[in-house]
Order: C-alpha cells, then structure tokens, then sequence
C-alpha cells in the first residue's frame, strides 16, 4: 500500500513540477524578449545571437522620445491618491458595516456587494459623463474618482474587523476611546496584514490601469505610465521595437523592483489575511 | 508587596433600580434591584445564561437597559458612555490588544485620556511592580503565560485609579492552582485599594472565598442577596438552595415523610448532606452507591414510601466502609430547611418538628 501511495505522489509531484515550470517559462517568456531586445541593438530584435553586442541606446533613445518622468510622476500621484482616499474611506465604511447598527445597513451593504459584480467597463461611458460634468475631465482626480469607493475594500476589511474580537472593543471603550480612537487605535493596527494585501492589489491595479485613463486624460500633465506608453508606441515611433521594449521595462520597472523587494513582507500579508 | 500610595476610594456605591434588558426574543434581566455597596467586594453568581454578564455589561455602560436605571453615589449613569462611568474592566478573555507591548497596554487608557507622559510613567512604575510586571513591560501579550496575561489585565485596571473595578469571570481560563493564588490575589488587592468590585463568576467556590457579598441570580431574576455564610445557612428558595454547596442540598417533598406535623403540603424540607447522621432509629434507607472522596465519602440513599421515592445525598466520614444494607437516617430539627409549595423559605415556620417517623 505504502508502495503506491509513493508511486502516485511521485507521478503527482513529477507532474506539478513539469506543470509548474511550462507555466512559467509561457509567462517569462515575453519578459525574457522584451529584455533581450531592449539592451541590443535594434538589429537583434529577432535574431537571438549570444555574442550580440549590448547597448543601452534603446532606454536612452525611448527616455528622450516622450515624457517619461512626467508619466511617472503621474502614476505614483495616481496609485498614492487612489489608496489613501480608497483607505480613507473604505476603513471607516467597512467599521460601519462590521460593527455599528443603523437603519438600512443590509440594503446598503447589499448594495456594496452589487457593485462588485458590475464589471468598471461598463460603466466607462456613464463615468465620462460624470466626471465632465464636474468639469474634472484631463486631471488626475477623474482617473482615480471612480475607484475611491472600492466595494472589494469595504467587503475585505469589514470581513476582517468582524473577526477581531468584541471584547477587544468593549475594553477599549471603557478605557474611554472615541469612536475614531476606536478604530485607528484598535481595529486599523489589527487589520494591517489585510490593509497591506489591498493596498498591494490596488497599486498594482491602478499601475496599470489603462482603458480608463486613456478616455479621460489628453495631456501630458495628466497621463500615467501605461497611456504614455500606449501612445509612444502607436504613433511616433513606428515599430522600432527595441525602443518600445526598452520603453515598456522602464514603465514597469518600478513596480517590478518593489515587488521583488517587499515580495516577502507581501506573501506574508496575504497568508495571513486569508488565515485570519 | 506593599503598596500604600493608593488612594483608599470611598466612593463608588452602585445601586440598580428595576433593571430589564428584553432582547427580540427573550428577556436576559427583569427587575432587578440590588444595592453595591462602596468598597465591597460583591459577587454575581448564577449558572450560565441566568443573565449576569449582561448585568455586569449594564454596569459598564457596553449595553443599556430596556427599563430601570443605574446609580452610582445617588447619581444617575444609565445613559452615560462607559468612559463616563468611572469604572474600570476585567474581561473574561483579558482583551489584550495584541498589537500593544505590556507596557502600552497597561498605559492604554491614560494615553487615550491624555494623561501627561511623566505621570504615566509613574504609575506605571507603580503598578508594574506592584503587580510583578516590572521585567514583562517589553513582551507582547502573546508571549506572555496566561497568568501573566491575567496580571497585565488587572494591571490595566488598576492603574486607572478609578474606584470600581468589574470583573467578568476574569479566572475561567486558569487552571486550578493559579486560580486558588489568584482569588487570594484579586481579594488582597481589592481590600489594599478600597476597590468596589463587582465580580461574574458561576464557580461558588470563587464567590464563597472571596465576596462580602453574593448576588445569586437565575433566568434573569435575583435570587437572594446576602453574605457566603448567610447564603448557606439561609437560603431563600429551593434553586439558591441547591446552587450553593457542593453536594447540593437534599430537597425532600414533605409526601416523603412519614410524619408530615406542621410542615405545609405540597413543600419541601432541605437538609445539608452534612447535616444527616446515621442513626438506627432514624428513617429508614437504601443504599443505592458510595462516592469515595478521601476525607469523606457521599453516600447516595433512597427513602420514602415505594411510590414517592426520593434521592438523598448524605456526607459521611470515609474511615468506615458502608454496610450494603440496614441503614436508618435522621438530623437534627435545627438543620432543616423548610420551603413553601411555592418554593420560597418559610422563615416563619419554626416547626416544632418531629424526629421523623420510624415506620
């Protein structure tokens, strides 16, 4: 008996680690040329000869080509304001839902939920209307606007502060806290892996957010990274592709580099805030 | 341990009016009207789901009351906020902030209250050696012994100065040895500062070893109030009579005896299982199974005519084995307690009672 249980684990282990690696190497792979065809010359592009000489013309030249800092900047603004007004508003939304009652909280929840099941798309044109009625069009305000509300934060934290325990809460309370006190002293400090896997999810999401951005900004003060990028890469530069490429891992640099550096702090986060 | 720089409170007297608290489906508390008295240590007893934690919560302000009102000195809380009350809380779970070092956890509610670093540093000296926390100040609560735990929850009370301390069951999840230590601990503390306390607990042996005072409560209703000793030698009605004392105390339908006399039909006579002897020419039982217990064994009897059979419960030395069969039992006239049909004590009746009957 013991026999076949190694004998099938054997097969099963050989199989996830063939799986495993043929799945990486289909999504490596396009990273892998966009390296490989951004620091050669434009030449190499399709020709993969080891002894290729190197360059870095094609981050110079894509640097050069368009705004790229500004890009940048416009992004980070973006991914910061998103979040902080997403945590802002979602925490004490969230609290509200998990732990105080009012007349209306199921529907209002019930509600919060449904927006989860509307897919943003479809919501593009109606967006747009909105947000030039405020006369908001071409700023970096209209891109984030319609994700401050997140219903996934609002789901994601209530559900977490519902597992803090209520006692924590009455203690607090006799100790005389304020309802604010009460939940940035007590139920923010408790909830940080969760807030740390969102917010990891919303920066990234917001990083490269494209569709939208695309529709509502049509200056260079306003663009982010990837409608930047977009642009770039349709119309001035035609297909040189070692300089979009090259364009591309500047866009996604940032990202990848904090990603890579936090990657432990950020598998943490989100072990426990699915344990918990 | 000799800490003598706290105040001794004077005040702190609670009084509770007519309280209810209905839930959508259930009443937890009716009319309950009970006096605490400043700087005694009163217990709420009950079993499980009688309604005194959500009592203690009324107290602290966590819940408010369908009906009645709360004092406190003769002024009105019932609708302050539990920061208001003056009060401080134990809980049954500790409710440490996990995220908290010992130290901030102790000085949580004089940070929240704005109370000047110096100061807090001061007491917190105080308290923490007072408690033996000094070397724990660093840890994190989830590093602590459960014990500790405890000790830092009660050091988080202390500290706060204030003069009524509530204790929700705060021993349940110790074990049996650190319990002992810590009722003697809890009670020496509450005694040095002058504490009025109020404590939920469903173990007897921690109201009966520390309390001034007991407040036996069931489904909601106050049962009798008054001393550990008066509870056993007086209690009020058949539930508070068989609550308190382990074993409980035999309660014997007046149909039972042979010779009813003066007690009134349809009631009940209570008596102690230490108050029963052996006697020959007493009523005469049979021996239906022995509990060993060391110092003493529990002998279970039945007497009673064959269609009112009844159970009786008798504490008897352990040196001497019990013989299967041929026992007779009696006690004295002075050891019964005797219950109305409606299963309140009738203090009145002082029975000019008979040794019961020799049938």
């Amino acid at each position: 008996m013991s026999v076949m249980v190694t004998d099938t684990s054997r097969v099963d282990r050989a199989l996830f680690v063939t799986g495993a690696w043929v799945l990486a190497l289909i999504w490596v792979l396009p990273l892998a040329w966009a390296i490989w065809s951004a620091i050669h010359p434009p030449a190499f592009v399709t020709r993969f000869d080891p002894l290729a000489p190197l360059t870095v013309e094609n981050f110079v030249g894509a640097w050069n080509a368009a705004p790229f800092g500004r890009y940048l900047l416009n992004t980070v603004l973006l991914v910061s304001l998103v979040l902080g007004a997403q945590l802002l508003l979602c925490i004490h939304a969230a609290f509200a839902f998990a732990r105080l009652e009012f007349p209306g909280k199921s529907i209002l929840f019930a509600l919060v939920l449904l927006q989860l099941m509307v897919t943003p798309d479809i919501l593009l044109v109606r967006n747009y209307a909105t947000v030039a009625s405020l006369g908001l069009l071409d700023t970096i305000l209209a891109i984030g606007l319609p994700y401050f509300a997140s219903a996934f934060a609002i789901f994601l934290l209530r559900q977490t502060f519902k597992t803090i325990p209520k006692e924590l809460d009455d203690a607090a309370r006799v100790e005389g806290v304020t309802l604010l006190g009460l939940i940035w002293r007590v139920y923010v400090p408790l909830a940080k892996p969760t807030i740390l896997a969102f917010a990891l999810v919303s920066v990234s999401h917001h990083w490269n957010n494209f569709v939208w951005p695309l529709i509502v900004t049509s200056s260079v003060e306003t663009r982010p990274l990837t409608v930047g990028l977009s642009i770039f890469a349709t119309t001035d530069s035609g297909i040189e592709w070692s300089t979009i490429t090259a364009a591309t891992l500047i866009t996604s640099a940032p990202l990848l580099v904090g990603f890579l550096l936090f990657q432990r702090q950020f598998v943490q986060s989100f072990m426990r805030a699915g344990i918990k | 341990m000799h800490i003598t720089s706290s105040p001794t409170h004077s005040a702190g007297g609670i009084t509770l009016r007519g309280l209810q608290r209905r839930f959508e489906t259930s009443t937890a508390l009716d009319d309950v009207s009970v006096n605490l008295p400043s700087g005694r240590f009163s217990v709420l007893l009950g079993p499980s789901g009688c309604g005194k934690s959500t009592l203690l919560r009324l107290i602290a302000g966590l819940d408010t009351p369908t009906a009645g009102q709360i004092y406190v000195d003769q002024t009105e809380i019932t609708a302050l906020p539990p920061s208001q009350r003056n009060l401080s809380m134990v809980f049954q779970s500790y409710a440490l902030f996990p995220h908290l070092s010992v130290a901030e956890n102790i000085l949580f509610g004089l940070s929240v209250r704005r109370v000047a670093r110096a100061e807090q540093q001061a007491r917190l000296d105080r308290v923490a050696s007072m408690m033996g926390l000094t070397d724990l100040l660093a840890r994190r609560p989830a590093q602590l012994s459960g014990g500790q735990q405890q000790r830092v929850a009660l050091a988080r009370a202390v500290i706060s100065d204030r003069p009524i301390c509530l204790m929700d069951e705060p021993l349940s999840n110790l074990d049996a040895k650190l319990r002992a230590e810590m009722r003697v601990e809890i009670r020496a503390l509450q005694q040095r500062l002058g504490l009025t306390m109020v404590y939920v607990t469903h173990d007897q042996v921690e109201a009966m070893t520390m309390a001034d005072h007991i407040v036996v409560m069931n489904q909601g209703r106050v049962q009798q109030v008054a001393s550990p000793r008066d509870l056993y030698e007086n209690p009020a009605n058949t539930f508070v009579a068989r609550f308190i004392g382990t074993p409980p105390m035999n309660l014997i339908p007046v149909a039972c005896l042979a010779e009813p006399g003066a007690l009134p039909e349809g009631g009940m006579v209570g008596i102690r299982p230490e108050d029963i002897v052996l006697d020959p020419k007493g009523l005469p039982a049979r021996l239906v199974g022995v509990e060993y217990l060391g110092a003493d064994q529990l002998a279970a009897f039945e007497i009673g005519p064959d269609d009112h059979r009844v159970r009786v419960l008798v504490r008897v030395p352990a040196r001497h084995a019990l013989p299967a069969d041929g026992h007779a039992l009696a006690w004295p006239d002075s050891a019964e307690h005797v219950f109305g049909p409606d299963g309140l004590r009738l203090s009145a009746l002082l029975s000019p009672l008979k040794e019961p009957s020799h049938a």
